[in-house]
């Protein structure tokens, strides 16, 4: 009997020993969040996280792109996918439980929560490169708020206050949920401020050439685009000819080299990649067909857009019989770079700026300036430029790169019907986001 | 096989026809409580057919020889046996079996009899399950006990089921019950990565389940604390026993077929059906547009070139006019749901033996089971071994193992949301045909969507999971009464998964072929020692557990996959040309804990049990790590009162009432910490925030009040159960949805509650007893649901265009909440809404008013997932060994959304073939339909959200049906055999339901969690299982 009971005090205690360790169990495939803010190695491996938030599909993984063709598209093109969202957003049906708009707003803080966590650990970033962690955190942080302000608010208008309701703007790290994350909606010209604010500064921190990252030149691409989008030409001008004439991008002589590339071209300024390893290209799943890896081709191209090419235009060429329907060209590399800024819109931009402004040019004339995108189609250069030249020459260069329904509410032209201040072209406040956040309950967009 | 069977049925009935010399024997059958006589007991020839029954005065009369032991059997006494002698009159006394004296029931951490249970434990015996063909043992529970909702997801092989004892009660956290196998928590998750997830308990050899016990109350749960919230199940397999060795074969063929299908148009119908809604589409368009009409005619060119394209561009397509030149000459109408069916085969093969002497016992089993499945593709196919040993060492030492080594196979399909799942066929077009002129399979764009077809030829995907489960046990008598035993379990299950897309598949399309290999084992150790004791002290009697256990589980899965594969023909990756991702994961959980349950019994009649465990576990936050789950019962059998003994109408009451707490553990094992995991861009890997941290995060309690009666009328000729139960969950652990401002979209908290209000009841009935016996079983329960709190938060995934289940306070769980379809406006053909405007208190204002604009309808409740009622009926007849059972089992109460709908019933909004109920859409002012117009390329009435695609789930399915004959033993012998019988048995063969879709037990594999129930999205129906099937005994 004695044996037994010296047993089961030897059993007891090595159960009691080895179990109770057994309960401190740390995971093996994440880490805790003390650990990933606290060397330099980690804080870079967040910004790597912050790039890998902002190429998932519901934003620069391709779908902020299409969703601004589908928006501004009518009569150019048309859907003819079985996806309910995307139909709703080209038919102007939305309803504020469009997962499309969710999915950007998602997405997009994400990536700027990602960033404002890099924002707040610069301090353990070795010096040698801490300006440029900084730089890439508020180059990805303004170019979220740039979209989300272009797609969530009514149009910037450079004739008004502009103090119509933006998006919130967050800059600090989430480290809990309480009242303060109830944030409520800053006005679109806050908004466009931040926007300049983090790039003028991040201009500043960025070296010309960064890889496939954030670099100075996209920060100045992107700059170009914004104050474009304010109507501010001089600074777009300004901004643009910074990435002219840094000489680090070249426009290709054969546009079709431009597109369906596995590494970003000369023209490229900054592009989403797109490996085998991550989801493919949300471009190519919807503009393309299964042959390329899309859908069932989603997108037809119509008469509306094809008819506005001069005859001898190269690009037109790239247009392509496929599932029954025109398609775009563009797209058919599933795991090719998502162009975001070429050199070729920084030479419109300036150009633009240039022929509204008048003289003196800056960089170069209007006209020189048309002619490198214009010849570079295969077509005959021109002797003299105008305003609307320039318009249509940037609708047929930039056509199904993410531009056409911000051009129409800047131009104040229209989609179809639908004026360009229709509260039927902006994107509802997402449903659910209006149910947990009680701020934003009262702040949804007109319409919805 | 067919063939086989009735030649030995022939030969066995020729063997009927012998006989031998008899004499007639007559008596009385008296009962001992009361000297009367019993009427309608039976009186047999042991191992004979022959047989009667006691008339009104209990008298008898039967045939039989001298050395022939006759059994006299009457429900409620005990069987008594007699030698026939020389004396030709034989007459007997019964003596009265008390209800379940002997039953013993399984509880946790040990046994009770059943008349001294104080809590609601349900039991099924293992021979109810014996060779149903279904794939997993909870299919084979169906209907067997009141309180247990069990349901199979959809019809696919994988035998993915849900399983919910006493309703809901989380809304995060798993509601799927403890599993426990012979005293070890078994692992219930796979990590599969093709298709919907399979169900690792398919591995578990129903054949060898001697009994299964579902604790369904707090007092018997609250001994698995924190995983005891969800009821458990306990599984125990069969033991040897000390005689002769029994040798029992079972072998059965069938086939297994949809049991339901739906109407499709045809192609004369599709065409002309989308050719009328491109037309009415184009004029829509006027009318917004204020365009005068005729202007677009988009959709009309659109129209004509989609036909043109999905009859694979054939000419004929030309002239409309021309009846004889419609489409491919009128040859081609596919039927595309025929082709995503087809008949599977069943075939098993069950060899088990059983025996032992005083020192060692045993039970040995092996057996192979293959189903196919009713979809293309699809089936499943299990080899199971199981070796049982119980030794008996010396005085006081017992030990033993329980070992079972099992390989199931599978050929899975894809999820019901993927467009190469066969279901998804249907919504191809009947214009297209299946294969081109050289016999190849079209693709898009000749087919609408991707031909899933293409995966039937040119995939696959094979799941084989290796299981072992091994107990070994070692008891030591300490001294009177008092045991100590410890437990070592050890259950290792292993998947291997195997897919190859070829080059024409969706997946391998563009990439040269694709492939993945995929290895997961689950290693769960766990150890248990604790003390047992059992004395009793004149009309007292004590027994008790007190003891330890901990339990460690490792899950680690290995992953690769390629792409450019120079040939279809070679599988694996050593072939691809290109690796595009690897990866292994860990991850484990671990609970150490302390449990103890102790009975008091006065005279057997007063009754006491508390129970209590103590759970530590790696899941839950440091502040919060330790958890308490005690729980009291109290049981008083009033019928051994002496103003009820001997009471002839009343042969047992009992009243029970239990209080208890149990816990739910069951969310991701890391839940409380913040972590960042990892994501890639540009192939290199970076870390991304992807959870809150919460370190007070803790387990859900739930308070359980039941209280029961056990009752017996008529020598428990009637005898049932009655329970009713509150149960309330606090603490729910949820995923709260945040501002998504913040970064995060929801974080785990310990928030809200749950309520769960039932009542059930058993009833078992010996209709008949006599050479014809009609025994019926009764169960039935009510289940209520109700979201009590969730910290000022409804969960409304508004997010969704496509799903409505939401939670809501005040609701069930998972509740529908959508526009309300108020049908089609009679002038325009639009679809009408409710507008169900409501005041501050909100009630509807005006509850008759509609709109067409959707958006300006209010979303309003429309129905509940969840039946509130459930129940079954069993009927057994026997005569002379021909044996009928069936089982009728149904729900009520509940409603199903059909997503899918939203595309094949969507009035031809999209070129996806519609159901033929679509035929009658609103065509010209003043019609009158549910249907709304067709207008192609515009949502009118397809929005998912609304009731217009809400069913009722209501059901009532002939579940079992078993008809088998037994030969008689005399005859059996003659041929060397100890048993022989043959058997028919169909599983749902009969479903009587409103329902409109495929079958009304579904819940789509994607998208099984707590909120997302009762959705049907090109799920499968049932199959109706039909097997034919023989048991020998040597």
């Amino acid at each position: 009997m004695k044996r037994y009971i010296s047993l089961t005090a030897i059993v007891a205690f090595l159960v009691f020993t080895a179990c109770d360790k057994l309960l401190d169990l740390e995971p093996s495939q994440s880490i805790s969040e003390d650990i990933a803010l606290t060397s330099d190695a980690n804080v870079k491996s967040v910004l790597i996280g912050a790039y890998a938030l902002f190429d998932d599909p519901g934003i620069y993984g391709g779908n902020i792109l299409r969703n601004a063709e589908l928006l501004g598209g009518n009569g150019e093109i048309q859907w003819v996918g079985t996806y309910i969202d995307p139909r709703q957003i080209f038919n102007k049906t939305m309803l504020a439980t469009n997962s499309e708009p969710y999915a950007q707003w998602r997405d997009s803080y994400e990536v700027i929560n990602t960033c404002n966590n890099i924002l707040s650990a610069l301090g353990v970033v070795k010096e040698a490169d801490r300006d440029r962690v900084e730089g890439e955190a508020l180059f990805l942080r303004a170019l979220m708020y740039f979209d989300l302000v272009r797609f969530f608010a009514q149009p910037f208008d450079p004739s008004a206050t502009n103090n119509q309701l933006g998006v919130p703007i967050v800059l600090t790290p989430t480290r809990g949920i309480n009242e303060s994350s109830n944030v409520g909606r800053n006005t679109v010209d806050e908004v466009y401020a931040q926007v300049i604010t983090d790039l003028t500064t991040a201009a500043g921190k960025l070296p010309e050439s960064n890889g496939v990252y954030a670099s100075k030149g996209a920060v100045n691409a992107l700059l170009a685009r914004v104050y474009l989008q304010k109507g501010d030409y001089d600074n777009a001008r300004k901004a643009a000819d910074a990435v002219i004439a840094s000489g680090k991008y070249q426009i290709l002589p054969n546009y079709a080299d431009v597109f369906n590339q596995d590494n970003n071209t000369n023209e490229d300024i900054f592009a989403t990649q797109i490996t085998p390893q991550d989801r493919f290209s949300s471009m190519t799943e919807f503009f393309s067909i299964p042959e390329y890896g899309g859908r069932d081709g989603d997108i037809d191209i119509l008469d509306g857009h094809l008819d506005l090419y001069p005859a001898g235009d190269k690009r037109k060429d790239l247009f392509f019989m496929g599932n029954g329907a025109m398609r775009t060209g563009k797209w058919n590399n599933q795991y090719g770079c998502i162009n975001l800024f070429r050199l070729a819109e920084m030479y419109l931009i300036r150009a633009e700026g240039n022929i509204r402004l008048g003289t003196p040019y800056v960089g170069d004339s209007p006209l020189n300036d048309y002619n490198v995108i214009h010849t570079r189609a295969g077509l005959v250069a021109a002797g003299s430029v105008t305003l609307d030249d320039i318009i249509l020459e940037r609708r047929l260069e930039l056509a199904f790169e993410g531009h056409r329904i911000h051009d129409i509410k800047r131009l104040k032209q229209s989609v179809a019907t639908w004026a360009w201040n229709d509260p039927k072209l902006v994107f509802p406040i997402p449903a659910r986001e209006l149910e947990a956040n009680p701020t934003l309950k009262t702040q949804q967009n007109p319409g919805y | 096989m067919r063939r086989i069977l009735i030649a030995f049925f022939v030969f066995c009935s020729m063997l009927l026809t012998a006989a031998a010399q008899q004499k007639t024997i007559t008596g009385v059958v008296t009962g001992a409580d009361d000297n009367q006589p019993v009427i309608g007991a039976t009186v047999q020839v042991r191992g004979t057919a022959t047989g009667t029954a006691t008339d009104m005065n209990g008298k008898y009369q039967i045939s039989a020889r001298e050395g022939d032991v006759l059994e006299f059997r009457y429900v409620g006494m005990k069987t008594l046996e007699v030698v026939v002698g020389t004396s030709n009159v034989i007459n007997v006394t019964l003596q009265t079996e008390e209800l379940g004296l002997d039953e013993i029931i399984v509880v946790g951490y040990g046994t009770q009899i059943k008349s001294k249970v104080t809590s609601s434990i349900a039991k099924v015996e293992g021979e109810k399950l014996m060779n149903v063909p279904v794939p997993t043992v909870e299919l084979a529970l169906q209907g067997k006990s009141a309180g247990v909702f069990i349901e199979a997801v959809n019809g696919k092989s994988t035998g993915a089921t849900r399983m919910r004892i006493r309703g809901s009660s989380s809304i995060t956290a798993t509601n799927q019950p403890l599993f426990v196998v012979d005293g070890i928590p078994i692992t219930t998750e796979a990590s599969n990565l093709s298709g919907a997830s399979v169900n690792p308990l398919t591995s578990i050899n129903f054949n060898d389940v001697e009994s299964v016990e579902i604790l369904k109350d707090a007092a018997s749960a609250a001994i698995y604390g924190s995983r005891g919230a969800n009821g458990v199940v306990i599984i125990t397999t069969k033991k040897g026993y000390s005689g002769d060795t029994k040798i029992n074969f079972t072998m059965q063929t069938g086939f297994n077929d949809p049991s339901h299908r739906r109407e499709f148009m045809n192609a004369e119908e599709y065409i002309s059906y989308f050719r009328d809604a491109a037309k009415r589409g184009d004029a829509y368009e006027d009318l917004i547009y204020g365009d005068p009409p005729g202007t677009n005619t988009y959709w009309q060119g659109h129209v004509e070139n989609r036909l043109k394209r999905y009859s694979g561009w054939a000419k004929i397509l030309e002239d409309p006019n021309n009846p004889s030149s419609k489409y491919l000459g009128s040859k081609v109408d596919t039927d595309w749901q025929d082709l995503a069916f087809q008949r599977g085969r069943i075939y098993s093969a069950d060899l088990s033996a059983q025996g032992g002497n005083d020192k060692l016992k045993f039970f040995a089993s092996g057996s192979y089971n293959s189903q196919g499945g009713i979809l293309v593709s699809n089936g499943i196919e299990k080899f199971s071994t199981r070796l049982n040993v119980d030794n008996k060492a010396s005085k006081n030492v017992d030990l033993g193992f329980s070992l079972a080594l099992n390989r199931t196979a599978i050929d899975q399909v894809s999820a019901d949301n993927a467009f190469s799942t066969p279901m998804q066929l249907v919504a191809l077009s009947p214009i297209t045909p299946p294969r081109d002129l050289n016999g190849e399979l079209y693709n898009t764009p000749v087919t609408t969507y991707y031909n899933g077809l293409l995966d039937v030829e040119y995939a696959s995907r094979n799941i084989i999971e290796y299981r072992s489960l091994v107990n070994t046990y070692l008891v030591i008598g300490l001294f009177n009464g008092m045991k100590w035993r410890n437990e070592l379990g050890f259950d290792l299950y292993n998947l291997k998964e195997n897919a190859r897309y070829g080059e024409k598949t969706e997946s391998g399309t563009g990439v040269g072929g694709y492939g993945f290999a995929n290895y997961g084992q689950n290693q769960n150790i766990s150890g248990k020692s604790y003390l047992d004791y059992l004395n009793s002290f004149g009309d007292f009697s004590v027994s008790g557990v007190l003891g330890t256990e901990f339990q460690y589980t490792t899950v680690e899965t290995l992953y690769a996959e390629g792409q450019q594969f120079p040939l279809d023909a070679l599988k694996t990756l050593a072939s691809a040309g290109l690796i595009t991702g690897a990866s292994s994961t860990l991850t484990q959980y671990s609970f150490l804990s302390y449990f103890s349950r102790v009975n008091f019994d006065y005279k057997t009649k007063y009754l006491v049990t508390l129970a209590g465990r103590v759970d530590a576990s790696s899941r839950f936050g440091k502040n919060n790590r330790y958890g308490f789950f005690p729980a009291a019962s109290l049981g008083w059998v009033i019928s051994k009162e002496s103003f009820l003994a001997g009471n002839p109408l009343l042969s047992f009451l009992k009243l029970r009432a239990s209080y208890g707490l149990t816990g739910n553990a069951g969310i991701s094992n890391f839940g409380h910490l913040g972590l960042y995991s990892v994501g890639n861009y540009n192939s290199l890997s970076g870390l991304l925030p992807s959870q809150i941290p919460n370190p007070d995060l803790g387990w859900e309690t739930t308070r359980q009040v039941d209280a029961g009666i056990d009752f017996g009328f008529f020598r428990n000729r009637i005898s049932g159960e009655i329970d009713v139960y509150h149960k309330k969950t606090n603490d729910l652990l949820l995923q709260v949805p945040v501002p998504a401002t913040s970064g995060y979209q929801t974080q785990m908290q310990n928030i809200g509650s749950v309520e769960n209000k039932g009542f059930e009841f058993v009833l078992n009935t010996n209709n008949l007893t006599g050479n014809l016996t009609w025994n019926t079983n009764i169960n039935f329960s009510i289940n209520k649901n109700k979201v009590l709190n969730l910290g000022g938060q409804d969960i409304i995934d508004n997010g969704s265009t496509r799903y409505m289940n939401v939670v809501k306070v005040g609701q069930p769980i998972g509740v529908f909440y959508g526009a309300e379809y108020a049908g089609v406006d009679k002038d325009n053909g639009d679809a009408l809404w409710y507008v169900n405007e409501q005041d501050a208190n909100g009630n509807i204002v005006n509850p008759e008013e509609t709109t067409n604009v959707f958006e300006d309808a209010n979303f309003v409740i429309l129905g509940n997932p969840t039946p509130d009622y459930t129940g079954a009926i069993t009927n057994t007849l026997s005569y002379k060994g021909v044996e009928l059972s069936f089982t009728f089992q149904g729900v009520a109460g509940n409603k199903i959304h059909l997503i899918g709908d939203q595309w094949m019933g969507a009035n031809g909004v999209w070129y996806d073939n519609q159901l033929k109920s679509q035929l009658r859409s609103w065509k010209q002012p003043g019609d009158i339909t549910d249907v709304p117009e067709a207008r192609l390329a515009w949502d009118n009435g397809d929005q998912s959200r609304n009731s217009r695609y809400l069913s009722p789930g209501s059901y009532l399915k002939l579940r079992n049906v078993v008809l088998s004959y037994e030969f008689p033993s005399n005859l059996v012998n003659k041929v060397k055999l100890n048993r022989l019988r043959i058997y028919f048995q169909a599983q749902n063969l009969l479903t009587f339901t409103k329902y409109e879709g495929w079958d009304p037990e579904v819940s789509t594999d994607f998208l099984v969690n707590n909120i997302y129930s009762g959705c049907d999205f090109y799920s499968a129906p049932q199959p109706r299982s039909i097997v034919f099937g023989i048991n020998i005994g040597l």
